[in-house]
């Protein structure tokens, strides 16, 4: 390994602001409370190093900016305020796409093409929705843990419902694996009449370009569900995520 | 808005009437997703743990905290997007923090308010670490402690009305079951 030479320090891609690493005491508080310290050798502590020294490469192709699950601890006790959160995310941006782990970018592809990350189609999703409306208002549903549940005289999902006072982003994996758990909200709105919608299309909740550090894909997303609400007159946004 | 607010509003306001006896005399440990909680904090100055709180309190249950909790909350392993990661070993090795925190406070549920953390925790951490409790939703909490009350007969042809009308703009078109 060959040393460093300091008085010509390579200007590092990750960073960017004196914030991102340049402040740092390496006092070891982010190491010392992170879960994932010593994990394939990496902690923030070092990675804030790396940063500094332009071997941000070292981290960008290691494993750890994803096994790291930007819980922000480090960042929260950091003394000297580095911005550990902004460091990680970037390293994760900094990845080639085709090279992001698992299934997460090909989520945000799909959910730029699709509108949300599984791909799921709108007639299937509206149909969805018009079943288990039917379900719920005949009485029909049963609990995972057995419960019985009543019928909800006058039950549907309203769907860009014009003047709709709070409008809902919805889970994509609700839809396809566990339709029921919407429901949860389902009878609390039931139960509070309020006056509530669902887009009917981008109405992905879960924003992947935030985790794959996707920053078009991000804002793409945070967009659409911010013109869904303009676009049926909806004053507040329900995200539940 | 955050879940948080929504649901105490609904409570504070009345709109919403709970029934708490289904959860009194149970123990409940609240897992502070980091999303919902220490990154709102350090992004807009809000953590909105009181009102996760309080929201719970309302269900009937007496919570138990894990150590430590809050802005200090340990992540539950799968955050950051290592849910969809290929990194399944590291993200239950992870989640041994939580798992451990879990069992240390002997309660009887686990109230976990974000999707991702609740999947974990349900089907990742209960399996691997052989945690008893059922993990709840915030507002799944909310929604099984809920009155129920039918809307008057008034109020439910306003509401076909106006969902025959989605449907046939959306071209939603339900099979009648055959009656037999």
């Amino acid at each position: 390994m060959e040393a460093l030479d300091l008085t010509k320090r390579p200007k590092s891609k990750l960073a960017l602001q004196p914030e991102w690493a340049d402040v740092c005491y390496t006092c070891g508080t982010c190491a010392s409370g992170c879960p994932v310290t010593g994990v394939d050798g990496w902690d923030p502590r070092k990675a804030v190093r790396a940063a500094l020294l332009g071997l941000e490469q070292e981290l960008v192709d290691s494993r750890w900016p994803w096994i790291c699950t930007v819980c922000g601890r480090c960042e929260y006790m950091c003394p000297q305020g580095v911005k550990l959160n902004s460091l990680i995310r970037y390293a994760r941006t900094l990845r080639e796409r085709d090279k992001v782990p698992g299934v997460l970018h090909k989520g945000v592809a799909m959910c730029m093409e699709k509108g949300n990350n599984l791909g799921i189609p709108e007639f299937d999703y509206l149909f969805l929705l018009a079943d288990l409306s039917k379900e719920m208002e005949e009485g029909t549903v049963e609990g995972h843990h057995g419960e019985e549940y009543p019928a909800y005289p006058g039950f549907y999902v309203p769907v860009d419902k014009e003047g709709a006072n709070i409008i809902v982003t919805i889970n994509s994996k609700e839809p396809m694996g566990e339709p029921e758990d919407m429901m949860f909200w389902w009878r609390i709105f039931y139960a509070a009449k309020e006056n509530w919608t669902v887009p009917k299309q981008n109405w992905e909740g879960v924003n992947w370009g935030l985790f794959t550090g996707d920053d078009d894909a991000l804002k793409e997303q945070c967009r659409r569900i911010i013109e869904n609400a303009r676009k049926v007159g909806a004053k507040t946004i329900l995200y539940p995520e | 808005m955050s879940v948080f607010e929504l649901l105490k509003e609904y409570i504070e306001t009345g709109r919403i009437k709970l029934d708490k006896s289904r959860f009194e005399g149970k123990k409940i440990t609240i897992h502070d997703p980091c999303n919902y909680h220490r990154k709102s904090w350090m992004s807009f100055g809000q953590h909105f743990l009181d009102e996760c709180r309080w929201v719970t309190a309302q269900c009937g249950p007496e919570i138990v905290e894990m150590e430590p909790h809050g802005l200090n909350a340990i992540c539950c392993g799968a955050g950051g997007g290592a849910w969809a990661a290929p990194y399944e070993r590291e993200r239950l090795d992870y989640g041994k923090w939580k798992a451990d925190q879990i069992k240390a406070t002997g309660a009887d549920l686990i109230c976990a308010p974000c999707h991702n953390c609740r999947d974990q925790i349900m089907k990742a951490l209960t399996k691997e670490y052989d945690l008893p409790q059922r993990t709840y939703y915030i507002w799944e909490l909310v929604s099984d402690c809920v009155i129920f009350e039918p809307w008057s007969e008034e109020e439910v042809k306003k509401s076909h009305e106006e969902r025959d009308k989605q449907y046939e703009r959306d071209g939603v078109e339900l099979e009648e079951e055959e009656e037999y």
